[in-house]
């Protein structure tokens, strides 16, 4: 009976560690961030223009040309207005620009547009904490910043440990 | 004894006098007359550098619209592929052979396009040569050439739609001289005035020749004016040839000749020369004239387009080459054998130009559909800009009309009109200020640009823009912000889900004025209806109850927050639409629905660039979110349903597919028709009624709707893209339709409804149900809220997407 009853706790024990792994490994997955221009060939025609055009904006964005690269993130919303890549991008370029209420309206969008279509994985919740903990720290409120940057950093350190994303990070 | 003196003989003496008085005269008359000239001289010199310091020239400030986009998978036919290039100005090769900038050749498989250069200060497009294969209408590929390398998507420059003229009405592009290209200075030079480097202002050898020539034949048949006197004649004096405007002219180029240096003297000959008309519109300028003529920039002039604008200076019209094309053919090789006799050209370049045949652009005339659109741009310029600015200081105002978009529009505007007259010919009136009419205005609802603007069925008879500055009342098409305060959360719950029942049996609301009893269209109460049927029948009496439990003030507050701007009453009938609005405003407000419930700021403008090529303006994109994305969504569910099988399905009449929400409108006595709907990228609003109101005896759905339907089937090509976006906040949740609680395995029917996570009815059909009488007669009990399945919905979601 005692053993039965200590297998009984040893069992419970071991079910609880692994749901308790099992639960980190579900809602604090580590994966690569999401690059753009591995979906580039996703979606219908339009989808993919506006793809490609977002990420021309991301390469002329390296360079420093921010207009251009903006002009080139509305064009691809002219293609597909529904496409919240393009707006992904003009949110990291409004942080970089230091502009955190714009970027919060980026986000917005692209928040509704990622949900919508079921793209909400782990792999783009790093760039939706992270960039919206970047955009509250411009608008500076340092502390809801924090938490978020901290979540992005966790689920993507590679990209979000110096707490930003460059164009290239994103591309 | 000295001799004496011999006497000067009185004749002699009288003489000397004479001479005196006569020197003395003539220097007098000299002095005077050097006077008077200097003054004259001084005078000159005055009016000359008064215009030549300061703005030389008025440029009208140019509107263009937004690019057009190609890329693989888009119907060439569809976006008016060959129509846009020709607008543009693009000339139609013969072959594929080497094209120049400018140039298009179209065969069955594959069309190659030499895209032009776009110059702009932060987004400017090199020239490149591209070819595209073609499936049918399908772009299927586009290659850069040379280089072979595959394109995503390439831009087509912006159209031109308009200018802001002054009362002139010149048209011109300012050019600079050492942009030009040597061999159209030289034509110019060579057949105008060939000795420019080497005279003061004025060619006495070239007027003798003029002389000689015109004696030989009888008639004046040459002129002997320099480059100066000619600008000096178009800026300052009228054309009537008397020998007092010759003195004038000579003397002013003269005085510009002593005060300006060559350079400045042929740019600004070059930008102000007369080339023709255009319509009502006169061509001034190089520059301007290769647009007109090549549709391209005079720095890509080859040599026999620059001989022929050179032709066309001693009579553009008599020259024109559109109107007289061996004329000016023939012009065009005298002065390109001009130029090889006085070295500016070599044979074989010569030879080589006079057997180019004559390629022109196509004259596409403007359509003038944009005019409201572009009053539009001044009204909200002008609260930055003098007028004078916009006519005379030659800004580029990159707009974000699409030129397809406005063009579909005037077109499904004014046919659906006068299709409407012909089915009704009551409708009619031969006066046009009681002519029937309407508007239809386009949005891109996630960025709030504004796409197509029509604000009448002719600008001709009637500027006033019944899109923007009308103010009509909007019927039922107001009643979607009655049920978006209903369904939105308020106090932590919402009125209603789209499961509840409404009554729509006979009502009476005590008013101040009186009490009110609303009527449904049909005349006919319907007892208990569902919230969809509601709508989608756009009953009268259920919005009216379902108004009055919500109250007026948070359908005024919600509607305020979507984008409404006009003052709204708050009274019963509010959501009955008795409020007058644009409908610039209900298309904003309908775009927050369509875009999840973010507002966007409406966007007319893309930049605005001065004359130097500065930026002086650039539009944000701005979104505000003002209602919870659930919300929305089902506000769109629910308009989808009137598209579908409500007061609006006849939208599928002619087999439009694809997603489209969408609501009439018809306002007491029929005095104003709407339609307002939308799909995933697109918001469109038309509105038909008389400026004075009077009754059409028509509903929305006979006088807006085939309008609408048009407009976005041409738009579309009759598949509508993509799919309203779906909140994760939303829930669809089967129902029992006839209890409305859920649906159990073994409950009769099912039917799936959307609900804001946590609203949903939590009894099950066959355990007593969901309550069918209302208490208060108006709004259906709320479901209480659902707790605890978050977390395994999330867990299932997450795992959906990984597995």
């Amino acid at each position: 009976m005692r053993l039965a009853r200590a297998a009984l706790v040893a069992l419970l024990g071991i079910a609880l560690l692994s749901g308790c792994a099992g639960r980190a490994l579900i809602f604090a997955p580590r994966a690569e961030p999401l690059r753009l221009h591995e979906i580039a060939g996703e979606g219908d025609a339009a989808r993919r223009a506006s793809q490609r055009l977002v990420l021309q904006g991301l390469d002329i964005d390296a360079k420093g040309q921010t207009q251009l690269a903006r002009r080139s993130y509305e064009r691809a919303l002219q293609v597909d207005a529904n496409n919240p890549f393009a707006y992904l991008a003009l949110a990291r370029q409004a942080v970089e620009g230091g502009d955190g209420p714009s970027a919060l309206e980026y986000l917005e969008q692209a928040e509704l547009l990622l949900g919508a279509e079921d793209l909400r994985s782990p792999r783009v919740e790093a760039h939706l904490a992270g960039l919206r903990g970047a955009a509250l720290r411009a608008r500076g409120d340092a502390n809801g910043a924090s938490a978020l940057l901290a979540q992005a950093s966790d689920l993507a350190p590679s990209v979000w440990s110096d707490g930003e994303l460059s164009a290239e990070e994103l591309r | 004894m000295p001799r004496p003196k011999p006497r000067t003989p009185r004749k002699a003496r009288r003489g000397a006098g004479l001479l005196r008085v006569l020197a003395l005269t003539i220097a007098s008359a000299g002095f005077f007359g050097g006077f008077v000239a200097a003054g004259y001289f001084l005078s000159l010199d005055r009016s000359v550098r008064a215009r030549f310091d300061g703005r030389r020239f008025e440029v009208p400030s140019r509107v263009f619209s937004t690019p057009s986009i190609l890329y693989p998978g888009l119907d060439w036919k569809l976006v008016d592929l060959r129509g846009t290039l020709a607008r543009l100005g693009f000339r139609e090769a013969a072959g594929e052979g080497r094209l120049e900038p400018g140039e298009y050749a179209w065969g069955e498989s594959r069309a190659r396009v030499h895209l032009q250069a776009f110059e702009h200060p932060t987004r400017s497009e090199p020239a490149r040569d591209v070819v595209l294969r073609l499936n049918g209408s399908v772009i299927q590929e586009i290659r850069e050439l040379p280089s072979g390398r595959e394109l995503g998507a390439v831009l087509l420059e912006p159209e031109p739609i308009g200018a802001f003229y002054g009362p002139a009405r010149e048209q011109r592009e300012l050019v600079k001289l050492e942009q030009l290209p040597p061999h159209l200075v030289g034509a110019i030079l060579a057949v105008e005035d060939q000795r420019f480097e080497a005279h003061r202002g004025i060619d006495l050898r070239r007027i003798a020749g003029a002389l000689l020539a015109n004696l030989r034949a009888g008639a004046v048949r040459q002129g002997g004016s320099t480059v100066t006197q000619q600008l000096v004649k178009n800026f300052f004096l009228t054309p009537e040839r008397t020998l007092k405007r010759k003195f004038q002219e000579a003397a002013m180029a003269l005085v510009v000749e002593a005060r300006y240096d060559k350079h400045e003297i042929l740019e600004a000959y070059l930008n102000e020369i007369y080339l023709g008309q255009r319509g009502p519109t006169a061509i001034h300028g190089v520059g301007e004239a290769a647009h007109v003529f090549f549709g391209k920039s005079a720095r890509e002039l080859g040599v026999a387009e620059s001989a022929l604008l050179a032709a066309v200076i001693h009579s553009p019209n008599g020259l024109s080459p559109y109107r007289e094309p061996e004329r000016a053919v023939r012009r065009r090789n005298l002065v390109l054998e001009m130029m090889e006799e006085q070295g500016r050209l070599d044979a074989e370049a010569r030879a080589r130009a006079q057997a180019e045949p004559l390629r022109l652009a196509k004259v596409t005339p403007d359509p003038g559909d944009a005019r409201y659109f572009l009053d539009l741009l001044r009204r909200q310029l002008s609260d930055v800009y003098d007028a004078s600015v916009l006519e005379t200081d030659g800004l580029r105002i990159y707009s974000t009309l699409d030129r397809r978009a406005q063009r579909l529009a005037a077109i499904a505007l004014r046919e659906g009109i006068a299709d409407l007259e012909k089915r009704y010919p009551r409708l009619h009136s031969e006066q046009p200020a009681r002519a029937l009419q309407g508007c239809l205005v386009a949005l891109r609802p996630q960025t709030g640009e504004l796409l197509a603007l029509v604000g009448g069925r002719d600008y001709a008879t009637s500027q006033f823009d019944r899109c923007t500055q009308a103010r009509r009342q909007t019927g039922s098409a107001f009643k979607p912000f009655a049920y978006a305060a209903a369904l939105e959360p308020y106090r932590g719950a919402p009125a209603i889900t789209l499961a509840s029942l409404l009554d729509d049996s006979p009502l009476e609301i005590s008013t101040p004025s009186g009490p009110w009893r609303p009527e449904n269209y049909d005349k006919v109460s319907h007892g208990m209806v569902t919230v969809r049927q509601a709508i989608e029948r756009s009953l009268n009496i259920a919005t009216a109850r379902l108004a009055r439990d919500v109250g007026p003030r948070r359908i005024a507050d919600l509607a305020r927050r979507t984008g409404i701007q006009s003052s709204l009453p708050i009274v019963p009938s509010l959501a009955l639409g008795v409020a007058s609005v644009a409908p610039i405003e209900i298309a904003r407000a309908y775009a927050t629905f369509a875009s999840g419930g973010i507002r966007p700021e409406l966007q007319s403008i893309e930049d605005l660039i001065d004359a130097e090529g500065r930026t002086l303006d650039r539009r944000k994109l701005r979104f505000e979110r003002v209602m919870d994305a659930g919300t929305a969504y089902l506000v769109t569910s629910l308009l989808e349903g009137v598209a579908e099988h409500g007061t609006a399905s006849a939208l599928r009449a002619n087999g439009l597919r694809g997603p489209i929400a969408a609501k009439t409108g018809t306002t007491d006595r029929e005095q104003d028709l709407w339609l307002v709907g939308y799909t995933p990228e697109l918001v469109v609003v038309v509105w038909i009624g008389f400026d004075e109101p009077r009754s059409l005896k028509i509903p929305s759905a006979v006088g807006a709707l085939p309008i609408w339907r048009r407009f976005v089937t041409d738009m579309t090509g009759g598949q509508i893209r993509g799919r309203f976006p779906k909140p994760a906040s939303v829930e669809v949740i089967e129902i029992d339709p006839v209890t409305r609680s859920l649906a159990a395995s073994g409950c009769p029917e099912r039917k799936a409804e959307y609900f804001l996570a946590g609203t949903a009815p939590t009894s099950v059909c066959g355990d007593g149900g969901y309550p069918e009488s209302l208490p208060g007669g108006g709004v259906a009990e709320r479901p209480p809220d659902r707790k605890g399945d978050d977390d395994g919905g999330e867990f299932f979601r997450w795992l959906r997407r990984h597995l």
